[in-house]
């Protein structure tokens, strides 16, 4: 009774008048943009304003477009590798500021670390762009090494946040009992700490795959001709005309993005425990 | 016997110069193979760095600890015959009970068929046969207990360390245990090296027991010695209850190790005097007596007199607070009978004790 009594009595933001209105108005503006534009991918017409019929056209627009095709394969493939790279270097970061003891300096090279979180993308594009162009003079390279470079230093906190949370609710006592148990330091890193570690890896893969799929500054400051992104191609057609086909195109990477967190949400949930 | 630990002149600190932390001072001690040794002392005493300097997890900043005679001072603790029960247990939770069990044999690269015979012997020893495929996360934690137990014997270590790993159950789960633990060192013949702040588990299982206080040995021997002959006023105090008197001394060495005291209300009474104090005669000095060695007799009979301030009820027993005729304080304990109920407050009773039951301590 008595706890009942304190819970009743206690400060709640939901009484407070119009908190159903900002939500339900914060939800609206949240989700019913995308709605609307997943809705219009499958309108029969141009229309982006009136429904003219259901019809799957602007997705075979889409399909049988080779350059959507080329800059989709080229996003995935950034991702993917930038995610990869940014992993692994955030793996080798997370292990450095946890399991070593504290060293002077550690608040530092956290927060350098987490450069991206805080210098403005904006920043850090054109950054990018006057270095990226030095050395485009100096060595003539004019490949996908830039975007790659870029990606996966821009990835590297979204991949070491999930991994560092992982690793500072691991017991050290069991890496202490590995090592009582005959494990050499390699032993134990393999059998214990890295098994205990996949799933803030995976989870910081997933989060690094999908900042670099997403990302529009960084890429549109530091690509070559011909180095679209599936996003920076968009944002040039737009330009143009905005036809129901980049609807699709969206949808698509919505779904994409879409399964991803759910993986992510399920493998940070189920293995987490 | 011979010896399985042996420790010279050990110290540790923590941090350098005037700031230094001295975890443990100047340790010597020796553990017999196949005993059950305990490192008894309050939180902060230094047993648990004590405990990890043997396992290999600290170095000692000075001094040498031999296991079984072969100086390990600098292997790492996976290159030392002993394995650890750890207070939280510390169980692999992405391995099955039996891989938990298996995890030792295997780093030392047993072959897969031993490691599955001696995995199904160490579940029968703790009796979790039916538990071998569970994760740690779908065990109880008294269960949990069980696994890191065998998991740290499944390699056959020379000693097997105890980081006060009951402390985490609940009391009656902490009983069986203690019966549990004791016949598995009396199985396997193992020497178990115990800590805990827990005087009872300690008196109940220990062959020996260390008393530590402020990185320091106060007291080392079997559980009668350290609750009948405590050497000091902490050792009496940290271990069981105890009456703290302030008496005068009267008469000194009456014979090897006795003096006389005067107690309240002018009766002398002999004490037994520790040879490494010599307070003058006719000083205040403190002399203990435990609480279940003192018997109450009717009023005006007995070494003492004393008014029943209050009673606790105990369920085996009952606490009698008691004022002495000079107002000092006394706690006597009495076991409850159905047909003795115990006294109200306001009662008068004299008190008797047997000879040798009260000692002089150093301050």
């Amino acid at each position: 009774m008595m706890g009942c009594a304190v819970a009743r009595s206690r400060f709640s933001i939901t009484r407070l008048p119009g908190f159903g209105l900002i939500a339900i108005l914060t939800f609206v503006m949240l989700y019913l943009p995308i709605v609307i534009l997943v809705a219009f991918s499958f309108n029969e017409g141009i229309s982006q304003s009136r429904w003219e019929g259901f019809s799957l056209q602007w997705y075979q627009a889409a399909f049988n477009n080779s350059q959507v095709r080329d800059v989709s394969l080229r996003s995935l493939w950034l991702a993917v590798t930038a995610a990869s790279f940014a992993t692994i270097l955030a793996t080798l970061a997370a292990l450095g500021t946890t399991r070593v003891g504290r060293f002077p300096g550690q608040t530092m090279i956290y927060a350098l670390i987490n450069q991206p979180l805080m210098v403005p993308e904006i920043v850090t594009g054109i950054a990018l762009l006057i270095f990226v162009a030095a050395i485009k003079v100096q060595t003539g390279y004019t490949g996908m090494g830039y975007l790659v470079a870029a990606h996966t230093a821009f990835c590297i906190p979204f991949a070491y946040l999930p991994i560092r949370a992982r690793l500072e609710t691991l017991d050290h006592a069991l890496e202490a009992a590995a090592a009582d148990l005959y494990a050499s330091p390699i032993q134990a890193f393999r059998y214990i700490t890295l098994p205990l570690m996949v799933p803030g890896i995976l989870a910081g893969f997933m989060l690094g795959f999908v900042i670099s799929l997403d990302t529009v500054v960084i890429t549109e400051f530091v690509k070559s001709a011909g180095q679209d992104t599936l996003p920076t191609y968009m944002l040039g057609q737009l330009r143009r005309s905005v036809t129901p086909e980049m609807n699709a195109i969206a949808t698509l990477f919505l779904a994409l993005s879409l399964m991803i967190v759910t993986a992510f949400f399920f493998i940070t949930r189920t293995r987490g425990r | 016997m011979s010896q399985e630990i042996e420790i010279t002149g050990l110290n540790k600190s923590f941090g350098q110069g005037a700031a230094a932390f001295h975890a443990l001072r100047a340790i010597d001690l020796t553990i017999a193979t196949g005993e059950f040794f305990t490192l008894l002392g309050p939180s902060g005493c230094g047993k648990t760095t004590l405990l990890r300097i043997i396992a290999g997890f600290e170095e000692p900043s000075t001094g040498v600890l031999r296991i079984n005679g072969k100086d390990v001072t600098g292997l790492g603790p996976d290159k030392r015959p002993i394995n650890t029960v750890f207070q939280s247990y510390a169980l692999f939770p992405h391995m099955s009970v039996a891989q938990n069990i298996g995890f030792g044999l295997k780093m030392l690269g047993k072959p897969k068929s031993e490691i599955k015979a001696t995995v199904a012997e160490m579940l029968q020893l703790v009796r979790m046969e039916a538990m071998a495929d569970r994760l740690p996360s779908e065990i109880s934690g008294g269960q949990q207990q069980r696994v890191a137990l065998a998991r740290a014997l499944a390699p056959r270590p020379r000693v097997l360390l105890l980081d006060e790993p009951l402390s985490a159950l609940d009391l009656k789960l902490r009983k069986e245990m203690q019966s549990e633990l004791k016949r598995l060192q009396t199985e396997t013949g193992i020497t178990f090296v115990f800590v805990t702040h827990d005087q009872e588990e300690a008196l109940t299982m220990s062959d020996r027991i260390a008393v530590m206080s402020a990185g320091e040995i106060l007291q080392l021997g079997p559980p009668q010695e350290i609750y009948n002959a405590p050497v000091n006023r902490f050792v009496a105090d940290f271990i069981g209850d105890t009456n703290f008197l302030r008496l005068r001394l009267r008469v000194k060495a009456v014979a090897a190790g006795e003096a006389v005291l005067e107690l309240p209300g002018g009766k002398q009474a002999s004490a037994r005097l520790p040879a490494s104090i010599s307070p003058p005669v006719g000083s205040l000095v403190t002399a203990v007596i435990r609480p279940e060695q003192a018997e109450p007799t009717p009023a005006g009979q007995g070494e003492m007199q004393a008014v029943v301030a209050s009673a606790t009820f105990f369920g085996t027993d009952t606490h009698l607070h008691l004022l002495l005729d000079d107002a000092q304080g006394f706690v006597l304990r009495r076991q409850n009978r159905p047909d003795q109920p115990s006294p109200a407050p306001g009662t008068k009773l004299g008190l008797t004790f047997a000879p040798g039951a009260l000692r002089v301590l150093e301050d």
